[in-house]
């Protein structure tokens, strides 16, 4: 911020400031171009660290005051080359960035870099970096200034390409790209090379057709770029068989269809080896090794993992039960066979569910290690539980009604055999009071008597103790009074008789 | 004069009531920390952080080694959910440590974490801690050479497309998640031990977590669909934690990219990911998913009292009120899953309770015949949402003495035999007395 204020006041008074004045700011810049820090791509950033002030904003304030700066002071502000590249780069790597600020401070700084007249950067960048031999793509490249108007008349040069990571000669050397005006891209066709699938690393270097633009505009030098060749690998011979072990004698031997479907069925033993092979090439017919080239073995307590080795185009692995019946936890059953193969390069991928192997292996002895424990389905567990309702005990068994009638009747008889064997006996009420008050006190004495009798009937049926003992200790009274009365009147008579 | 401190006071302790923090009442918490390696971050995955925000949380963003974040203040946590994007962190700064993580996370309060190629040992024991375990080479990468995204600048098959996705509407939103979701990044396993943790987007058979760059040496560690590509755990507390393999799975670039997926071809012109990020972090706010339950009632069929003691062989009527928050509100739960256990040493009941679709669950039963202290248990446990765990105790006696059968058919002949007995005895007093 500090550059551009001072670009303001050199443009407003640039007649009077001195010289001496302008190279003083011009090494500060060049001090300040010092603590400039990079990113490992080789993108160039400033960093404050101050809180809230991102390296977007520092960067992008220094590139503006920068080229406000350069705009009006005469003579040119030395700086490297690689510097301005890094920072253009810096700005396009960063994608669109969410605040609008941000945004509004990148799309100026790259508009500041495409006019300034310390140097334009030309950019060198491949739409597409995967390419496919089968479908014949052809490899585009388009070069372009930092806000993507065209660049001025230059050849694209490809001085190297070779398999990344790997210390062998190039490929291809020094070939020049043909430039297609349609679509302003340099077109490198593939198909007459002998570049195979592959990750390669191509390096391209622009070249400046005219020798006058190079002093405004700076191509970074060589450009390196990651570029994935793809294409269909031809798989053949693909068969697995069941050998015996000792003899290498083939049990079973079934053809396999990869990347289609397939459904064999084996059967082995600890005995045995299982053994799959097949081929693969590329379109040139040289050999191919995937990075993912995995046989696995799928029990449903455990699964087995292994990895196909190669020798050449020929990849083949072969199980030897006896050496895994500890690995496999002596487990006997139906193994799934899924075989796995892909790479970044290859086209056509797959994993495939090959069929099964029935696999006869011994007891597992005390003291064998178990398999790890599977995971369970989460929604199994957390069903809801099955419902519970009591089951009552039974009620004791009881007699059966009328078996009770019966054993009422029972019960009863006694009764009946009382009052024949009164009337056999000839029972009378002769002796009743004839005169009016002993009948009186006679007669209540019975009536006392029967309305105990009915206050028990009463208590069994609905009173509680309490309301019937203080009935009870009424009536009792009542009937002791009572009944005395009479008794003792009784008593009176017949003794009077028996004197008389 | 005195009048002043008094109102001052009285101020100062209206103060609680206006701060929207973390409390049963409002599950939502406001105050979300978000600790990021570089501020870039901010900006590169700021349509994620505008999700948050437009929903009403409070991001504060720091560096993961700033000197001055702290969780905690005199006891007080400062922050009701914590973000952390920073995979390349080897110690934060301040006073935020694993265990300090681990204590937030213990007291109810919920965590996103983000871990990517390259991450550091500090984000790896965090989330190993939290059940998730990430492959141990630290350049290792997902790769699946079936399932991934076709891109023009990417060829070694590191982005990811998949669309396998947990079934469940509470965890990812009721609308179904079209376009696959974009990952670039590592892969983890699930412990089989751990019932709190499950994997909510998987990844395809054909999958497998290796160095892209080097050839394989041996059977990679990670394969097929154990592999994890995120993954959710929901601790005893109801706290939730979010733990991703891929930070770029939340950048704007992902957001807005078409997918196609390998070796099929509709073209998706939005992938998956803003979709399904913004609804599981809202499961993980507990916008979602959170139940509470109140008002336990209990009492005899035709009463409206809750009686102190049951007796044995009573029709009994049990209800309870569940509601789920909703992000601002407490609506109705309805389920039809809610049951109850009548429960002493083991359940002698176990009833599914009918809703009336306005939150209340009620159903009825006959006490079983075994007395002693029983207690109403209702423990629900669904995917995805809280766990209810709720007990209420209630004795059980037997039959008083006057609550048996009376007049029993059985018991005939003794009714008959005193009766007969009353009887005879009212006849005889007449004739002893009085007959010659």
């Amino acid at each position: 911020m500090a550059l551009e204020t001072l670009a303001g006041v050199i443009s407003l008074a640039s007649n009077e400031i001195g010289q001496s004045r302008i190279d003083a700011v011009k090494n500060d810049i060049l001090k300040l171009f010092d603590s400039i820090e990079k990113y490992d791509d080789g993108t160039f950033y400033f960093d404050e660290k101050v809180d809230g002030v991102g390296p977007l904003a520092t960067t992008s304030s220094v590139v503006q005051g920068l080229t406000a700066f350069a705009s009006t002071a005469s003579g040119r502000v030395k700086l490297p080359e690689d510097n301005i590249l890094g920072l253009t780069k810096y700005f396009l790597s960063i994608g669109i960035p969410g605040d609008a600020k941000e945004f509004f401070n990148q799309v100026n700084s790259l508009s500041c870099l495409e006019n300034s007249r310390v140097s334009v950067p030309l950019i060198l960048a491949l739409p597409a970096t995967v390419v496919s031999l089968t479908n014949k793509d052809k490899l585009k490249v388009r070069v372009t200034t930092a806000l993507g108007s065209r660049s001025p008349p230059l050849k694209v040069k490809l001085v190297r390409a070779f398999i990344s990571g790997s210390k062998d000669a190039s490929v291809i050397e020094n070939q020049e790209l043909i430039f297609d005006s349609e679509g302003a891209f340099h077109i490198l066709d593939l198909l007459p090379t002998s570049i195979d699938v592959g990750k390669y690393t191509f390096v391209f270097e622009i070249v400046l057709q005219d020798s006058e633009d190079a002093k405004v505009y700076v191509t970074g030098g060589q450009t390196k770029v990651p570029v994935y060749i793809s294409a269909i690998i031809k798989i053949e011979n693909a068969e697995i068989s069941v050998l015996d072990s000792d003899l290498g004698s083939v049990d079973t031997q079934k053809k396999l269809n990869l990347g289609k479907e397939d459904d064999v069925s084996l059967a082995a033993n600890h005995l045995q080896k299982l053994r799959l092979s097949f081929q693969l090439s590329t379109p040139h017919g040289h050999a191919f090794k995937p990075h993912q080239a995995i046989l696995k073995l799928k029990h449903e307590k455990a699964e087995h993992i292994f990895l196909v080795g190669n020798s050449g185009k020929k990849f083949q692995v072969i199980l030897d039960f006896l050496g895994l019946v500890e690995k496999f936890f002596y487990l006997s059953g139906r193994y799934d066979i899924q075989l796995s193969i892909g790479d970044a390069v290859m086209e056509n991928s797959f994993c495939q569910d090959l069929g099964h192997v029935e696999l006869d292996l011994p007891e597992a002895p005390e003291k064998a290690p178990r398999p790890a424990a599977q995971p369970d389905d989460p929604f199994s567990k957390y069903g809801p539980k099955a419902e519970i309702s009591h089951i009552f005990r039974a009620p004791e068994k009881r007699p059966s009604e009328n078996l009770s009638l019966a054993f009422l009747a029972l019960t009863l008889l006694p009764f009946l055999g009382f009052l024949v064997g009164l009337l056999k006996l000839g029972v009378n009420l002769k002796n009743f009071p004839s005169a009016p008050v002993p009948a009186m006190f006679a007669i209540l004495f019975h009536v006392g008597i029967g309305s105990i009798l009915a206050l028990y009937a009463l208590f069994w049926l609905k009173l509680d103790l309490f309301t019937t003992l203080k009935a009870l200790g009424l009536l009792g009274v009542f009937v002791m009074f009572v009944g005395h009365r009479i008794l003792s009147h009784l008593a009176s008579t017949s003794s009077k008789l028996k004197s008389a | 004069m005195a009048r002043s401190p008094l109102i001052l006071v009285a101020l100062i302790s209206l103060i609680p009531l206006l701060c929207h923090s973390f409390s049963p009442e409002t599950p939502t918490g406001r105050r979300i920390l978000v600790l990021v390696d570089d501020l870039a971050v901010k900006s590169s995955q700021s349509l994620y952080f505008k999700s948050l925000s437009s929903r009403g949380y409070e991001l504060d963003f720091k560096l993961a080694d700033d000197p001055k974040i702290a969780l905690q203040r005199y006891g007080q946590y400062l922050y009701d959910g914590l973000v952390l994007f920073c995979p390349t962190v080897e110690r934060f700064g301040g006073s935020i440590d694993q265990a300090a993580i681990l204590d937030f996370v213990d007291s109810g309060h919920d965590l996103i974490i983000a871990a990517d190629v390259q991450s550091s040992d500090l984000i790896r024991e965090i989330a190993t801690e939290c059940g998730a375990d990430f492959d141990e080479d630290p350049a290792a990468m997902v790769i699946d050479h079936i399932n991934y995204a076709v891109s023009e600048n990417e060829g070694d098959h590191t982005v990811i497309a998949s669309d396998n996705l947990i079934k469940s509407d509470v965890i990812l939103g009721s609308s179904k998640i079209e376009a696959p979701v974009l990952f670039q990044g590592i892969g983890h396993s699930l412990n089989p031990a751990n019932s709190l943790v499950f994997k909510v987007l998987s990844a395809s058979p054909a999958t497998y977590s290796a160095n892209p760059k080097s050839k394989l040496s041996s059977p990679p560690a990670l394969t097929g669909s154990a592999i994890s590509l995120v993954s959710v755990m929901q601790a005893r507390n109801n706290a939730r934690i979010l733990i991703s393999g891929s930070l770029s799975m939340f950048s704007n670039r992902f957001f807005r990219s078409g997918v196609q997926k390998a070796q099929s071809s509709t073209k998706h012109e939005k992938s998956g990911n803003e979709q399904f990020l913004t609804e599981i972090s809202k499961w993980v706010f507990h916008e979602r998913g959170h139940l509470k339950a109140v008002n336990v009632k209990h009492h005899k069929v035709g009463e409206e009292d809750e009686p102190a003691v049951y007796r044995i062989k009573d029709d009994l009527e049990y209800s309870v009120e569940i509601y789920e928050w909703s992000g601002s509100s407490w609506e109705p739960y309805v389920a039809d899953d809610v049951q109850v256990q009548f429960y002493m040493m083991s359940p002698y009941v176990l009833k599914t309770l009918t809703s009336d679709k306005k939150g209340v669950y009620s159903t009825s039963f006959k006490v079983p015949d075994v007395y002693g202290v029983f207690q109403f248990k209702v423990e629900y446990e669904k995917l995805g949402y809280t766990t209810l765990s709720l007990s209420k105790q209630i004795p059980v006696r037997p039959f008083k003495h006057n609550e048996y059968e009376r007049f029993i058919p059985a018991a005939y002949p003794y009714y008959g035999a005193a009766f007969s007995m009353m009887v005879g005895f009212f006849l005889f007093s007449f004739v002893h007395l009085y007959s010659k």
